[in-house]
């Protein structure tokens, strides 16, 4: 189950039928809870610094996809993380109602005493269609509003959180990079 | 933590039946005039609330709140400027949503103090912050008092 759930956590950048975006896979809270606890290398770069090097990363290997990995790439995979889906609206930042769920699951995960104190940086990516920059951007904006949501709504202290839009400078799936398994929102533990 | 409990709960404030013991039908009621059952109820977790307002009012945000996201209120106060054109039951729902979000929060907020003599007892000279008080009652759980377990499995804690 856990290994299905992660498989199919990814973004949905455009509008989906409301009847299809209905079958998503139950996400449990304690699955995510138990995903990011625990021991924490100690991350010594900021969500600033990750900012800088996806936008630098593009001006310096230009072209319609990305050809090398993000320096960060690496220590950012060591981190305790957990992939979700959120659905969008086609080309903005406005989650679909589908998806609240997803958004509330997140919270009641963050609430509990086992991931208090830890900071999260919320990762939003997307598939290598279209502008990389142009990507960069929405996908910025995409984490700003599951954070927004996270924070205003459900009231996890803002202190907790930051988000981060990598674009399509960190797919998944290099492989298969319009696939939807690129499509994602990464919660990335970065400790206290 | 009794899940019959959870499920009486919901069942009474979301089927918008009352078919277990009075004091949860007292408890619906409650909720469904909009009164938060504070910190002394059963409550239910974020996501549960907020799936409701997906299912009862995700049409009606689709046609009235196109530019209007989750957070800092957009689609509450979208709902709330379109309360004449929205369905009746998004309209009863949403506020319902919203009692059950403060209740959770309401939950969360009582616990430090329904729990002091407990943290005291059991987890004395821990570091306060960082959740490591509640993560010692939460491993104390047999000897810790049953109101503030109650306290906890409110909160959503466990």
């Amino acid at each position: 189950m856990k290994i299905s759930n992660i498989l199919l956590g990814a973004v949905v950048a455009s509008a989906l039928s409301v009847t299809g975006a209905f079958a998503q896979t139950k996400l449990s809270r304690n699955e995510i809870v138990n995903s990011l606890q625990g021991a924490q290398e100690k991350v010594e770069f900021s969500a600033d610094d990750l900012r800088k090097q996806a936008f630098e990363h593009i001006k310096r290997f230009p072209g319609d996809n990305a050809t090398e990995v993000l320096p960060l790439a690496a220590k950012l995979n060591q981190l305790r993380q957990f992939n979700v889906e959120v659905t969008f609206d086609f080309d903005s930042a406005r989650i679909r109602p589908e998806s609240y769920e997803t958004i509330g699951v997140i919270a009641d995960a963050l609430h509990t005493p086992y991931l208090w104190g830890a900071k999260f940086f919320v990762v939003g990516h997307t598939d290598a269609k279209g502008d990389r920059e142009y990507n960069l951007n929405l996908s910025q904006k995409r984490a700003e509003a599951v954070r927004d949501a996270l924070v205003t709504t459900f009231r996890v202290p803002a202190d907790r959180l930051e988000a981060v839009g990598l674009g399509e400078e960190q797919l998944r799936d290099p492989a298969d990079p319009d696939g939807a398994i690129n499509r994602r929102v990464q919660l990335i533990n970065v400790g206290y | 933590m009794q899940p019959e409990k959870v499920r009486s709960v919901f069942d009474t404030v979301y089927g918008g039946y009352c078919v277990m013991v009075r004091i949860f039908c007292l408890l619906s009621a409650l909720v469904w005039a909009g009164f938060a059952p504070a910190a002394n109820a059963q409550t239910v977790g974020f996501a549960e609330a907020i799936k409701i307002l997906s299912s009862s009012c995700g049409k009606d945000i689709e046609t009235y709140c196109k530019s209007a996201n989750l957070g800092n209120n957009e689609i509450g106060s979208c709902l709330e400027n379109n309360k004449s054109k929205v369905s009746d039951q998004c309209n009863v729902d949403r506020a319902r949503v919203s009692a059950l979000l403060e209740a959770r929060f309401a939950a969360q907020a009582a616990v430090p103090k329904v729990c002091e003599r407990d943290s005291r007892q059991y987890c004395k000279g821990m570091k306060p912050g960082s959740g490591h008080i509640l993560k010692c009652l939460l491993k104390a759980e047999k000897v810790v008092g049953k109101d503030c377990n109650q306290a906890i499995d409110w909160a959503g804690y466990r």
